[in-house]
């Protein structure tokens, strides 16, 4: 039998472990990416069979889940080239700290937090283009976000606290560094990050939450609807692919923002909620690297249209992670949104409008954005060819997972919690005059 | 009765029939897909007689006391309302799958189209027969995405264009009902239907939005679900999409007018006790609808297009539908639902043979003034006059007497006559058409086949009721709930006739004259030419939603220049 204190040490341990052996066939790429990917499936194997023993929040363990399986999809999804070794090795890496942080006790998680930043920091300082200024102001908030993390690990105050959960959870003014980090990360990382980070930034708020005072709640609250409409607007204006889903999806985040802010507390749905925005953001910037792998890095989404008759199965992975982004059931995002609007004690107020207009929006950019790339007239001086079977098997992937927690119960993620509609008939007393 | 869940799987079935296979026996799987459809249809048959028979369905996969713990509370509640919604739509389903099977014929993508039928249909079903809010909400947006990938040709820019604003739009809908729901759950703790109307009749909740504002709770969650239905019942104004849909394949037009246009109309009467604890709502539905249904209509006289024709004829009678709800005759919004349904589905499956017979023919459409009688015919004007003023009468004494119904109490049936007399003898006397033919055996002809329609019409309406509410005093409540003040109501009889009688004499005068002898002051013909651009060009609506686009864009970049500037 194995301590209990070992068991998440160990299971952060196997990615690690993963990336060391990889540089014995760091030279074969494509022997690296079958190796990488199979390091994260045994990643999440290893949780699955310690996933009773692990200690922590349910959001945590839901996060512990999902971190191998976006880990893997990302991987699958990218092409068997030498230029994206790092990306693969650092996303093993970074699986690691994440699944340490989730899991491990305090001070361990809050010093891998400080070293997975300072790391991220590191890359994008390493793939920063000096003429695009969000790319500074990105590094610059990575900075930050460690500075604070580190503080917080060491004193554990609420202020740095709440800064590094700005900051890994994407929250306007602070959102710099996840728009950097989606744009400039290299290979496999943006699709990861996605995920890794934020899921990371609600894990600390379930601590952070209740010992902020009213004052700093009320600004993260006019912070997020603020941001919920900025990210929605920026999202509408872009042409570029990866600017617009991290605009998107920062509305998205706003949104969730509002919802924990306003109840100080994180709920399962959050959990669901975030999750789901993370995963489909990561499977649509797959489907763009599906793009960019045919047609070049710098390829103009408004160049390439009709690919659906030519790329049928690429057609409808990328609808239906469309469907999802947009919040339409039966994906997790949709789930999600309307788990926190039932156990959320809402009020007549302009918050639930601005959370419609986020709503309305991506419906408005994504819709936009699909159908621009596959509807229209096919171009004929285009060569067109679908997924392969790897990037065929991430997309898969990402759809069924958001399905999946579309589906699920939230039972499965709240334990011996009190019926919803018991307290939703409590708190609807708040209505009455 | 655990097999009704197979009334909507069957259509699915078809779907995947369609859709796995190789080319080589795509013809022939597409005409297997056909049974599976029609075996729903005779399902739905069944389930009817079971549920007039044996009570209500219900078939839940959740837990009814937590249903927020699933965000699919997937469950079938097919009571009578649903079982004849289900008949419909799976009957039309049919007709319309074994039409397009044949109409698709060589197209390159028939198996993508006959797949989104079946499935569409599936969804339909599904969502007539939901066992709660939310699971009616699911299927409701479901449903409008699957209008935007109906419109099957998206390499043409226009039909491409056309489907991405009636999304958007239908987007708007959504979330207006997704307000309602949300509310409707925090106010009553529940989703399930019964429940739902039993909690909101013995907890009266009142909201208080604003300081001096105050608004009932039932009140307010119909409105924002009215809303909800009023996009997909393309309701003015939110009514722009169902014209720009027009490009689709001819026979999703027919699921589209026969089916899907009709979902708000069934939300409504979904929820009837809901809505009948409002008269607001109710009075505000009237109000949309009889706007909705005389722009509609007008729009309609104005179009040069079979489809849009036929289009805006669904909008003004969408409208005329809605309008019904709002005077409490919910029994009776189903009725016409279920007759327009039919006939639209039928007329939209010939238009395109209309359209090949005039391309062929040049006679075809006959349209010759010049054939029209030279003399003015007294004749054919009082059959008219008759019919539209003498008739009423006739019905309504019948009415009163022999079906028993309480006019005095209800105003909702009065203003109904109104309608039945103006639209069914417009009808009449717009297929003879006034001045080509005078004949007595016309004139008889056409006044006893409107009193044989008008009866029968009450007689099936008056039986529909009693099988849809067998109880007469709910009938009652929701007449009683959308009463209107009796000042309003008395001007709006005392408007319509006078419309009536003033219509009347400028066609007796124009006729009798061949509109030479009759004055008509200069700006009134001025006006007449006027408006009718305006409808022609249907009021500019889609003009305005552009502008009102292109200004949300404009704020949009600039606000991301300002941001770019600021960040560099």
């Amino acid at each position: 039998m194995i301590d209990p204190i070992l068991i998440p040490w160990l299971v952060a341990a196997v990615p690690l472990l993963g990336a060391l052996l990889g540089f014995v066939v760091w030279s074969q790429p494509e022997k690296l990416k079958v190796w990488s990917v199979t390091v994260t499936l045994v990643s999440l194997l290893a949780v699955l069979v310690s996933f009773l023993k692990l200690t922590g929040t349910t959001e945590g363990l839901l996060f512990v889940l999902l971190l191998p399986l976006a880990a893997c999809v990302s991987l699958l999804g990218q092409p068997a080239h030498e230029e994206h070794r790092l990306a693969w090795v650092i996303t093993l890496v970074c699986l690691c700290m994440g699944l340490g942080i989730l899991t491990l006790p305090s001070p361990i998680g809050p010093i891998a937090l400080t070293l997975l930043l300072a790391l991220i920091t590191f890359l994008l300082y390493w793939h920063h283009d000096p003429f695009w200024g969000p790319s500074w102001l990105g590094i610059g908030t990575y900075g930050l976000g460690t500075l604070c993390a580190g503080i917080a690990a060491m004193t554990g105050s609420a202020i740095p606290s709440l800064l590094a959960c700005v900051i890994l959870v994407p929250l306007v003014p602070f959102h710099y560094g996840y728009v950097a980090a989606l744009t400039r990360l290299p290979g496999s990382l943006p699709s990861f990050t996605v995920l890794l980070l934020p899921a990371i930034g609600l894990h600390r708020m379930v601590t952070v939450l209740p010992t902020l005072s009213d004052t700093m709640v009320s600004v993260v609250i006019v912070l997020a609807l603020s941001g919920a409409l900025y990210g929605a607007i920026k999202a509408l204006a872009q042409s570029r692919v990866r600017l617009l889903l991290a605009y998107g999806s920062l509305s998205f985040f706003s949104v969730l923002w509002w919802f924990v802010a306003a109840a100080r507390t994180v709920r399962p749905q959050a959990a669901v909620f975030l999750g789901s925005v993370a995963l489909v953001t990561g499977g649509l910037l797959l489907a763009w690297q599906v793009i960019r792998t045919r047609y070049g890095d710098d390829v103009d989404p408004r160049a390439i249209t009709g690919l659906a008759a030519p790329m049928p199965q690429f057609a409808v992975l990328t609808s239906l992670l469309a469907l999802a982004a947009m919040g339409l059931p039966p994906f997790g995002v949709f789930a999600g949104l309307i788990g926190l609007l039932l156990t959320s004690s809402l009020t007549v107020s302009v918050a639930p409008l601005v959370v419609a207009i986020a709503w309305l929006a991506a419906s408005w950019y994504i819709l936009d954005l699909v159908q621009r790339l596959l509807f229209g007239r096919k171009r004929p001086d285009l060569r067109y060819e679908d997924v392969h079977q790897s990037e065929f098997a991430s997309l898969v992937m990402v759809v069924v997972i958001t399905f999946a927690l579309g589906l699920a119960p939230i039972n499965l993620f709240v334990g011996a919690s009190q019926p919803t509609g018991a307290r939703a008939t409590a708190e609807s007393v708040s209505w009455n005059r | 009765m655990f097999a009704v869940i197979l009334v909507p799987l069957l259509p699915l079935l078809a779907a995947l029939i369609v859709l796995v296979g190789d080319e080589a026996s795509r013809q022939q799987r597409a005409k297997i897909a056909a049974y599976p459809i029609g075996a729903a249809f005779l399902g739905a048959i069944v389930t009817l007689w079971w549920v007039a028979t044996q009570g209500p369905i219900t078939v839940r996969f959740y837990d009814p006391v937590s249903p927020a713990t699933l965000a699919f509370p997937i469950g079938f509640y097919v009571d009578r309302l649903s079982a004849v919604m289900v008949v419909l739509i799976s009957g039309v389903g049919t007709i319309i799958y074994t039409y397009s099977i044949g109409y698709m014929y060589q197209d390159p993508h028939d198996r993508r189209y006959l797949t989104l039928i079946g499935f569409t249909t599936s969804v339909l079903l599904c969502m007539v027969s939901s066992a709660n809010l939310m699971m009616l909400f699911l299927f409701w947006q479901v449903l409008s995405f699957m209008l935007y990938l109906l419109a099957h040709n998206h390499a043409h820019a226009a039909t491409l264009d056309g489907a991405f604003r009636t999304f958007t739009l239908l987007r708007v809908g959504d979330i207006a009902f997704l307000s309602g729901i949300v509310l409707a759950y925090q106010l009553y703790g529940t989703f399930e239907f019964q429940a739902l109307f039993a909690k909101a009749a013995e907890t009266p909740v009142t909201l208080s939005p604003w300081p001096g504002f105050e608004i009932s709770g039932p009140t307010a969650v119909t409105l924002l679900l009215f809303i909800g239905g009023m996009s997909k019942s393309a309701q003015f104004p939110l009514h722009i999409w169902l014209p720009r849909s027009l490009y689709a394949p001819t026979p999703v037009h027919a699921l589209l007018h026969a089916g899907i246009i009709n979902a708000g109309g069934f939300l409504i009467n979904r929820l009837a006790p809901l809505f009948g604890l409002s008269s607001t709502t109710l009075h505000v539905a009237f109000v949309v609808g009889t706007l909705t249904a005389i722009l509609g209509a007008t729009m309609m006289l104005a179009q040069n297009d079979i489809k849009k024709t036929l289009g805006f004829s669904t909008i003004g009678q969408m409208g005329y539908m809605i309008m019904e709800c709002g005077l409490g005759a919910f029994s009776l919004a189903v009725f016409h639902l279920i007759a327009h349904g039919l006939f639209k589905a039928t007329v939209f499956l010939n238009c395109g043979n209309v359209i090949h017979k005039a391309r062929q023919d040049p006679e075809s459409p006959h349209a010759d003034p010049r054939e029209e009688e030279k003399e003015f015919s007294p004749l054919t004007w009082s059959t008219g006059f008759i019919t539209t003023l003498l008739i009423p009468l006739l019905i309504l004494l019948a009415t009163h007497g022999v079906l028993r119904i309480p006019l005095l109490e209800s105003q909702g049936t009065v203003i109904f006559l109104f309608f039945i007399w103006i639209t069914s003898s417009q009808a009449i006397l717009t297929l003879t058409r006034l001045r080509a033919i005078a004949s007595w055996k016309v004139s008889s002809a056409m006044l006893l086949t409107l009193l044989f329609v008008v009866f029968v019409y009450l007689f099936a309406v008056e039986s529909f009721t009693v099988f849809l509410y067998p109880n007469p005093d709910e009938v009652a409540s929701y007449f009683q709930a959308a009463d209107l003040p009796n000042w309003l109501f008395d001007s709006m009889v005392v408007m319509a006739t006078i419309l009536t009688v003033v219509s009347w004499g400028y066609l007796y005068m124009r006729a009798h004259g061949h509109g030479r002898m009759m004055w008509v002051p200069g700006w009134v013909e001025g006006l007449r030419f006027r408006l009718y651009v305006i409808f022609m060009n249907r009021l500019y609506m889609d003009e305005l939603y552009q502008a009102l686009g292109r200004s949300v864009m404009r704020i949009v970049h600039r606000v991301d220049k300002r941001d770019a500037r600021w960040t560099e």
